[in-house]
C-alpha cells in the first residue's frame, strides 16, 4: 500500500543560511502513530511546518495520499485535511476556548458568527474524541494542558485526518499526558494518523507504531518501535553513546547559603499556594522539589526570585531578607534563575541571542564600558557560550525567534550558568531539550554544585529530581510533606506517596533535615 | 548581491515603496471624482512643493520639526509604550521659548541657548505625571498623554492671552521675536555662500535646527542601540516579562522613556516659536506632535531612517497646502493617503501575506513566514 504521506528528498535552507533539511525522506502510513526524534535543531520542527505549508521546500516534493501537493500556505495543507499543533502554541488569549476552536472558519447565521453553534461545535468534538475542555473559558486562564487540547480540537474542526504534534507532551505534567496518550489512541481508532515529535523516549517506546530519526538535518531511519531500545534510539540521535544516569561524585556539603523560614504566598484572587514552607540550600548540595505540578513549584520559585510578593515568611542570604529585593538586587546576591517559562519569562523571542545573554549583566563591567554597552565583549562572551553550550545558530546576531525550541532554552540555560552563580533556582531545566543536551545540563548541574554552588531543582521529570537530587522534599498544595536527606535511598512509589498527600512527616521529624 | 535583497530591511524599504505606490494611486482616483481638473490638482500636490524656494523652505521647515517628534516618539514606541504627549511637549517648549526670547534680558546667544535648554527641561518634566500614573496606578498612558495633551494646549492659551499678548494687540499673538533673537540660518555667514545665504533667509526660516535634528539623529541612535539604557528601552518594549525577570527596573525605563522623548519633543517647540512662526500664536504646532506617531511608525522605529520618513511625509504635507492653495481639492485628500500609507506599512498581517506571494511567486526565494508578528504590540 502506499503511504499516506511522503516526503521526498526535502532539502530546507533558510534565509539566515541554516540548512535546517538535507534530503529528508519520510513517510508515514495511514492510521499509525508515528514518532520524530533528533537532536535539538535537527530540522523536526522545519520538516512537519513544511508539510503543514509554513515553509516552502527548497527543493523536494509532497505526496499526500498518493498526489503531490503544492503547498503556499497551511491554509492549502489544512484543506489537504492536515493539522499542526505548535510546538509553541498559537491561540489567541484573551478568546474564550470555543472562539480559538472555530477562529478562521466561524459558523454564521444571517452573516453574523453564531454563538450558540461556537459553543456546541466544541462541546460535540470534545466528547467525540475525549480531549475536555471548558469552552466558555478565556484561553489566558486556562492551564497548558487544556491550551494544548484547545490546539488539537482546533486541528479536527478543520477536519484533519493527519495530525502533527510537535512536542506536545515538554509542558505536560505526567498525569495530563497519560490523558494525552488516551485521546491520541482514541483518535488513531477513529481513523486518524498522528505523528509526534519528543525528546523522551520512553513515551516514543510507549506510543508509536513506528519512529523516525533525524540528525543535523538528515533522515537516519525509520523503524518498528517495537525493534529498537532507548538506548539505540539515542545513539542514532546522537553519534555516540548517551549515559540517561549521570556520575554523581559524593560530596561534604557546605554551609547554609539560603535560609527559608515560613514562607508562604496568596495568589491574586486570595487563593494560599504556599503555606509554612520551610527548609535551607546548603552550598554544594542540589536540593529537589518533588511535586505534582501545581502544588505550589512555580509560586515558590517565583517568590524566591523576586518575581511575587510573599504573603508572610523570610528568605535569608546571610543577614539579608530577600524578600524585600528586587529582582536586580537579588540578581546581584548571585542567585540565578532558570525559569519554568522561558518564552513568557527566559527570552525576548524578538531580541538577538547576544541581547539576550546579558540582561542580567549589561550594566556591569566588562559588559559596560562607561558609557556603553560594550559590542565586542558581548560579542565574545556570547559566542563562547554558542560554543559552550552548543546552541545551534550562525551567529549570536541573530533573533531568539530563529531558533529551535531546544535551543532556546540552551540560551537561558546559558546565560544563568555564566552568571556563575552561588545559589541556582532551576525549574525545568531542560524542558524541551534532546538527550544529548539533557546529559549534559545535568552534568553541568552536578559540576557546579560540586564547586560549591546550592542548587534548588524543581521538575515535572521525577525520575530528573531524583537522580540529579541530593536531597529532596515533598511538595503537596502549597506544603513540604516530607523530606528525604538522601535522594538516592528512596523509591518512587515512596516519594508518590508524599506528592499526592497520602503520607505526611510531621514538622518534628523533618526539622532536622530540612 | 544576494543577501542585499533578501535582507529585512531591503524588504522594509521595499514594503514602505508599495505602500507609497498605492496611496498615491489611490488618492489619485479619488481626485478624479472630486477635482474638475484632477491633472493639475495631483501635479500641484506632487510637485507644488518644488516649484518655489520658499515653498521648498516651507516643506524642510515642517520636516525638521517632524524629525524631531518623530524620534521622541521613536524612543517611548521602543520600549512599547503608546504613549503620545509629544504634541503637549511640543506646545508647552513653544510657549517657554517664545517667553525666554521675549523677557529674559540676556544677550542674543545666551538668550537663544537658554530657550533651547529650558524647553528641553519643560519636554522632559511634563512627561512625568503620565509616567508616574503608569507606574503607580498603572493608568493607560494613551489615555493619560492624550489629556495633558488637551491641558497643555490651554495651557499655552491662557498664558499666552493673559501674560504675553502685548496690550491692545487684537489677535491672539504674541509679539513678534526680533530679528537678532531668531535662529540663525543653515547656510554659515561666510562670504562665498553670502548671496545663497541671503536669498535662502529671505524666502525661507531653514535654521540652524538642521544641525540639532541631525545630531538629534544620531544621538537617539546611540541611545537606543549602544548604550545600557537603550538596552532596556528596548527589552522592556520586545517582552515586559522578561525585562523583569533580569533585573531591569520597569517604572524607570518607562519614566525615562516619556521624560527622554520629551526633550526632543521640546526642542522642535523651540523650532517652532524660533525659527517657524517668530512668534507665539494658536495653533502653531498644526498637529505635528500627533505626525510624530505616523513619522516613527514610517520609519519601522528606526531613528536613522526618521529623516527619510518626515522628509516623505513633510513632502506630502507641504504638497497638500500648495494644492490646496492653488487647486479646488482640500488637503484631506492627501490625510486620505497618508493613512492608507500608514494602514499599509503597519498592517503586519497583510504586507507579510503580499510579500510571501510575491516570495513564493519567485522560484527558490523562500522567506519566514513572519511567524512572530507584532501588529500592533510591535511598537
Ligand atoms: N525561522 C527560522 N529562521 C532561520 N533559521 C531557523 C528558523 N527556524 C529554525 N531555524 C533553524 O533551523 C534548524 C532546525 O530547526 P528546527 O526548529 O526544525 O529544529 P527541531 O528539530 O525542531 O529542534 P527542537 O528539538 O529544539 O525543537 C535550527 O538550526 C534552527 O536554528
Ligand atoms: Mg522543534
Amino acid at each position: 500500500m502506499r503511504p499516506l504521506i511522503d516526503l521526498i528528498n526535502i532539502d530546507k535552507v533558510y534565509d539566515n543560511g541554516v540548512v535546517a533539511n538535507n534530503g529528508v525522506n519520510f513517510s508515514v502510513k495511514k492510521g499509525e502513530i508515528h514518532a520524530l526524534v533528533g537532536e535539538n535543531g535537527a530540522g523536526k520542527s522545519t520538516l512537519m511546518k513544511i508539510l503543514y505549508g509554513m515553509e516552502k521546500p527548497t527543493e523536494g516534493e509532497i505526496w499526500v495520499n498518493g498526489e503531490q501537493k503544492h503547498f503556499n500556505s497551511s491554509t492549502d495543507a489544512i484543506a489537504a485535511t492536515i493539522g499542526m499543533v505548535h510546538q509553541n502554541f498559537m491561540l489567541v488569549p484573551s478568546f474564550t476556548v470555543a472562539e480559538n476552536v472555530v477562529l478562521g472558519d466561524e459558523p454564521r447565521k444571517n452573516g453574523l458568527i453564531d454563538r450558540d453553534a461556537v459553543l456546541n461545535i466544541t462541546k460535540d468534538l470534545s466528547d467525540q474524541f475525549g480531549l475536555f475542555v471548558q469552552p466558555d473559558a478565556i484561553v489566558n486562564s486556562i492551564n497548558v494542558g487544556m491550551r494544548q487540547r484547545v490546539e488539537i480540537l482546533k486541528t479536527l474542526y478543520r477536519k484533519a485526518e493527519i495530525l502533527i504534534l510537535d512536542e506536545p507532551t515538554a509542558v505536560l505534567t505526567p498525569q495530563e499526558t497519560d490523558d494525552l496518550f488516551i485521546a491520541i489512541r482514541i483518535l488513531v481508532k477513529q481513523g486518524k494518523t498522528v505523528i509526534f515529535i519528543t525528546h523522551k523516549l520512553r513515551e516514543v517506546k510507549e506510543i508509536s507504531d513506528r519512529v523516525t530519526v533525524m540528525r543535523h538535518g538528515k533522515m537516519i531511519g525509520t523503524l518498528d518501535t517495537k525493534d529498537v531500545s532507548r538506548e539505540q534510539m539515542a545513539n542514532m540521535m546522537v553519534g555516540r553513546e548517551v549515559f540517561l544516569d549521570i556520575k554523581k561524585p559524593k560530596i561534604k556539603r557546605g554551609e547554609k547559603r539560603m535560609r527559608v523560614k515560613n514562607l508562604s504566598y496568596v495568589s491574586e484572587i486570595g487563593r494560599q499556594l504556599l503555606r509554612n514552607v520551610n527548609f535551607n540550600l546548603y552550598a554544594g548540595e542540589i536540593l529537589g522539589i518533588a511535586g505534582v505540578e501545581g502544588n505550589g513549584q512555580t509560586e515558590l520559585v517565583e517568590v524566591l526570585t523576586g518575581l511575587k510578593p510573599a504573603a508572610g515568611g523570610t528568605v535569608l542570604i546571610g543577614d539579608c531578607n530577600i524578600l524585600e529585593s528586587t529582582p536586580r538586587e537579588i540578581r546581584l546576591r548571585k542567585i540565578a534563575h532558570i525559569p519554568e517559562d522561558r518564552l513568557s519569562n527566559g527570552v525576548a523571542v524578538r531580541s538577538t541571542i547576544e541581547e539576550n545573554i546579558i540582561v542580567d549583566r549589561y550594566f556591569q563591567k566588562p559588559y559596560r564600558n562607561g558609557l556603553f554597552i560594550n559590542r565586542k565583549v558581548v560579542k565574545t562572551e556570547c559566542e563562547n557560550l554558542i560554543e559552550k553550550f552548543s546552541i545551534l545558530t550562525p551567529n549570536g546576531k541573530l533573533p531568539v525567534s530563529s531558533l529551535s525550541g531546544g535551543n532556546m532554552q540552551k540560551v537561558v540555560v546559558a546565560r544563568e550558568f555564566s552568571s556563575e552563580p552561588e545559589v541556582l533556582i532551576a525549574s525545568q531545566p531542560t524542558r524541551g531539550i534532546d538527550v544529548g543536551s539533557t546529559e549534559f545540563i545535568r552534568e553541568q548541574l552536578v559540576e557546579i554544585r560540586s564547586k560549591g554552588t546550592a542548587i534548588l531543582l524543581v521538575s515535572a521529570d521525577l525520575s530528573e529530581v531524583m537522580s540529579v537530587s541530593d536531597r529532596i522534599v515533598a511538595l503537596y498544595e502549597g506544603e513540604i510533606t516530607g523530606v528525604f536527606p538522601d535522594a538516592s535511598k528512596v523509591s518512587e512509589k515512596e516519594l508518590g506517596l508524599y506528592m499526592l498527600g497520602v503520607k505526611q512527616q510531621t514538622y518534628e521529624e523533618m526539622e532536622k533535615y530540612l | 548581491m544576494k543577501n542585499l535583497f533578501k535582507s529585512k530591511g531591503f524588504r522594509e524599504f521595499l514594503r514602505v515603496l508599495i505602500a507609497l505606490a498605492i496611496g498615491i494611486t489611490l488618492g489619485f482616483i479619488i481626485t478624479l471624482f472630486v477635482s474638475e481638473s484632477p491633472i493639475e490638482a495631483y501635479k500641484s500636490f506632487l510637485f507644488g512643493p518644488l516649484t518655489r524656494l520658499n515653498r521648498i523652505g516651507d516643506w524642510l521647515e515642517d520636516s525638521l520639526t517632524l524629525v524631531l517628534v518623530g524620534l521622541a516618539m521613536c524612543i517611548v514606541f521602543t520600549a512599547g509604550q503608546w504613549y503620545i504627549g509629544a504634541e503637549g511637549q511640543m506646545i508647552l517648549g513653544a510657549l517657554i521659548s517664545g517667553v525666554v526670547i521675549l523677557f529674559v534680558p540676556l544677550p542674543p546667544a545666551l538668550r537663544i541657548t537658554l530657550a533651547f535648554v529650558v524647553s528641553a527641561i519643560v519636554g522632559f518634566l511634563w512627561a512625568v505625571v503620565p509616567a508616574f500614573l503608569k507606574a503607580y496606578l498603572n493608568a493607560n498612558e494613551l489615555i493619560t498623554s492624550l489629556m495633558l495633551n488637551t491641558i497643555a494646549i490651554k495651557a499655552f492659551e491662557y498664558f499666552l492671552k493673559y501674560y504675553i499678548m502685548p496690550e491692545g494687540s487684537r489677535t491672539l499673538t504674541s509679539a513678534r521675536v526680533p530679528k537678532d533673537l531668531q535662529l540663525p540660518s543653515f547656510i554659515p555667514d561666510i562670504p562665498i555662500l553670502s548671496s545663497i545665504r541671503e536669498l535662502w533667509m529671505k524666502q525661507t526660516s531653514v535654521s540652524i535646527i538642521v544641525y540639532i535634528a541631525i545630531a538629534a539623529v544620531i544621538a537617539v541612535y546611540y541611545l537606543l542601540y549602544k548604550t545600557p539604557f537603550g538596552y532596556e528601552l528596548r527589552t522592556v518594549g520586545s517582552n515586559k516579562k522578561f525585562a523583569r525577570y533580569g533585573g531591569i527596573n520597569i517604572n524607570r525605563t518607562v519614566l525615562l522613556a516619556m521624560t527622554v522623548s520629551g526633550i526632543f519633543a521640546g526642542i522642535a517647540g523651540t523650532h517652532l516659536t524660533l525659527a517657524i512662526h517668530n512668534r507665539l500664536i494658536v495653533g502653531m504646532s498644526s498637529g505635528m506632535g500627533f505626525e510624530g506617531v505616523n513619522i516613527a511608525i514610517l520609519a519601522r522605529l528606526n531613528p536613522l531612517l526618521v529623516p527619510i520618513s518626515s522628509l516623505l511625509y513633510g513632502y506630502m504635507r507641504a504638497g497638500a497646502e500648495v494644492m490646496e492653495r492653488t487647486t479646488d481639492v482640500s488637503r484631506e485628500l492627501v490625510m486620505v493617503i497618508q493613512a492608507v500609507i500608514l494602514l499599509l506599512v503597519t498592517a503586519e498581517r497583510l504586507m507579510p501575506t503580499i510579500q510571501q506571494r510575491i516570495d513564493h511567486a519567485n522560484e527558490g526565494n523562500n522567506i519566514n513566514d513572519g511567524k512572530i508578528k507584532g501588529g500592533i504590540n510591535d511598537i
